[in-house]
């Protein structure tokens, strides 16, 4: 019951990150049909940019959990700039062409990475922690930090499926998602729309990113690990779909957990990649994919 | 038909001019750098041959390795011969590719791209953790036979040459138009009765065979071989080289391996700027040059652009 507990409380912590991230790689696909590379690079870009500004901003004065909500708050907002720069100058002229898209995003992570490396350096870096404390709940343990962290998250998740399922931009991005022609002649500015998804899908990126800062070791590709993972999960709910991809990442994160602790964390992720071959032999187009 | 003659004529040339520059290469860094262009333009072809059907083939590096371990066991393990290897290395990575497209290549959309990434990343982790092919660290000692040693780099260029030309004859026979129709419209290859799905798994097949080649020269050039060297990375080079060069012609990976893998032994000179470096490459082809430098030779000598149809979808 101990474990159950614990692997409960792991498989949750690690599924939160993962669903912000992969919410935000099958939105941009579903709108815009663009695979993006660099996804994973918005979210490297936060945490970077938050590993820079705690340090600097950190004084007597200010307290901790102060000094990371402006941190967090100016890098999410400098990495969305960074998001609408890229849409702009780049991704724009290759909506709708998955090849020409995905090509461009590949070099576009890379050369991040690379700058990264470049201004950050080398080394990895691990923030002080947030809040003190650990707490028991259903037997396992769980930092507070972490816990709070985690409702964070997926308060943050909730409000973004609130946001699809329920207001007129969320309908519109469906609708685009669908089919952008005929949404177009309905008269939703497919453009405006596009833009929008692709900012909500930086910004989701970017709050996965923050939300990460004080409990992970941050080195200039951390972005790329999330990203592998995040393609497996949209690849096994279903590209394009929203519950698909919640799916995907809670399950990638069970296997996670629990691979990660009866056995080691590279089988688990051979595990992964097995399970979404048997998926892929059942459903070619994954979980929640149609047709 | 005389143009295709001297075509022919030309590329015999130059064939056979870098076939004996390769000679004498020696073994000294030409001979390496003979060897990586040569190797590089190779992976870039078969990278090249699966985009003919419209897809990217991530998991090349992991054919590479594939081919690269596979040829490695061979020769320094086992003892066996070195063609042995070089089969074997061949065979392994288009069995294995065999049963990944078979699974991944059924429906249109990403899903092939993205499971590509991914299965080169997991067939790196999975070299890690074996202990017999040396785990992290990798495998030493793999050495080309002692009668080649003098000749390996025109060896190389050799097989690199013989297996071009098969890709290149493959690409103009009735199964390279299949190839392209299916790039284009896949439901009307359907309907003619041909079975898409298999000539897709197909087509990644003979892709695989040449990586899985590439990759036991590879390792036979470098003597040595770790996981770290087939991460996806390598893929992501090989889409540059293609770029860089053009994908609507064979000449395209050919001229952009070329380039590229020179240019970046001066880049290298400079400091550690290989991600920039290629990153930028991609980036900047992709936005300017959309034919890459084939589409740019091609204006300056006032040939009419190749109708290009990129898939859409």
């Amino acid at each position: 019951m101990e474990i159950f507990g614990q692997l409960f409380l792991n498989s949750l912590q690690i599924s939160a990150a993962y669903i912000l991230f992969s919410l935000g790689l099958t939105l941009i696909f579903g709108v815009m049909k663009v695979v993006n590379f660099a996804h994973g690079e918005f979210f490297g870009l936060v945490l970077l940019l938050i590993a820079i500004i705690v340090p600097w901003i950190n004084s007597p004065a200010l307290p901790l959990a102060l000094n990371y909500a402006i941190a967090g708050s100016v890098s999410i907002l400098a990495t969305m700039a960074c998001g609408w720069f890229l849409y702009h100058f780049a991704f724009k002229k290759f909506q709708r062409d998955m090849v020409g898209s995905f090509v461009l995003s590949v070099g576009l992570s890379l050369l991040m990475q690379g700058l990264f490396l470049e201004f950050f350096g080398g080394v990895p870096i691990k923030l002080p922690d947030l809040f003190e404390g650990n707490l028991r709940i259903l037997g396992g343990a769980i930092t507070t930090q972490r816990l709070i962290l985690t409702v964070i998250a997926l308060l943050v998740a909730v409000a973004m499926c609130w946001l699809i399922a329920a207001t007129k931009l969320g309908k519109a991005l469906r609708a685009v998602a669908e089919d952008h022609e005929a949404a177009m002649l309905q008269g939703i500015p497919y453009r405006k729309i596009a833009l929008y998804g692709f900012l909500i899908a930086t910004f989701l990126a970017a709050i996965a990113g923050a939300l990460l800062a004080p409990v992970t070791v941050i080195s200039a590709n951390v972005g790329s690990d999330f990203l592998i993972k995040g393609f497996i999960a949209i690849v096994i709910g279903g590209l394009g779909s929203i519950p698909g991809s919640i799916i995907g990442s809670i399950l990638i994160a069970v296997i996670e957990s629990v691979g990660g602790y009866y056995f080691d964390p590279s089988l688990a992720t051979l595990a992964m990649f097995v399970i979404t071959m048997l998926v892929l032999l059942v459903r070619p187009k994954g979980i929640m994919g149609n047709g | 038909m005389a143009n295709s003659r001297n075509t022919t004529l030309a590329v015999l040339t130059l064939s056979l001019v870098a076939l004996a520059g390769s000679l004498f290469a020696g073994t000294g860094f030409a001979a390496s750098l003979v060897i990586w262009v040569a190797i590089n333009v190779l992976l870039a072809a078969s990278f090249r041959f699966v985009q003919l059907i419209g897809e990217l083939n991530f998991a090349i590096a992991g054919f590479v390795g594939l081919g690269a371990y596979m040829s490695g066991i061979c020769t320094a393990k086992l003892g066996l011969p070195f063609a042995v290897a070089l089969v074997s290395a061949a065979l392994a990575a288009t069995l294995l590719s065999l049963v990944v497209g078979y699974i991944t290549l059924r429906t249109k959309g990403p899903y092939f791209m993205l499971i590509s990434f991914a299965f080169t990343e997991v067939l790196r982790m999975i070299y890690t953790q074996i202990e017999y092919i040396g785990g992290n660290s990798g495998m030493i000692g793999i050495f080309p036979p002692v009668l080649l040693t003098d000749y390996y780099p025109a060896f190389v260029v050799a097989i690199v040459l013989l297996l071009l030309l098969a890709l290149y004859r493959l690409e103009q026979s009735d199964f390279g138009k299949v190839l392209v129709a299916i790039r284009n419209n896949d439901a009307i290859v359907q309907t003619v009765g041909i079975n898409v799905h298999l000539t897709k798994v197909l087509c990644l097949a003979i892709s695989s065979f040449v990586a899985g080649i590439g990759g036991a020269l590879l390792a036979h050039a470098n003597n040595v071989i770790s996981p770290g060297d087939f991460s996806f990375l390598l893929a992501v080079y090989t889409l540059a080289y293609i770029k860089v060069g053009g994908e609507s012609h064979i000449a395209g990976p050919i001229l952009g391996a070329s380039v590229l893998t020179l240019l970046a032994q001066v880049a290298m000179g400079f400091g550690p700027y290989e991600h920039i470096f290629y990153g930028a490459a991609i980036v900047i082809a992709v936005l300017l040059m959309p034919d890459g430098l084939v589409g740019i030779i091609r204006k300056l000598l006032g040939l009419a652009p190749r109708a290009q149809v990129t898939a859409r979808h």
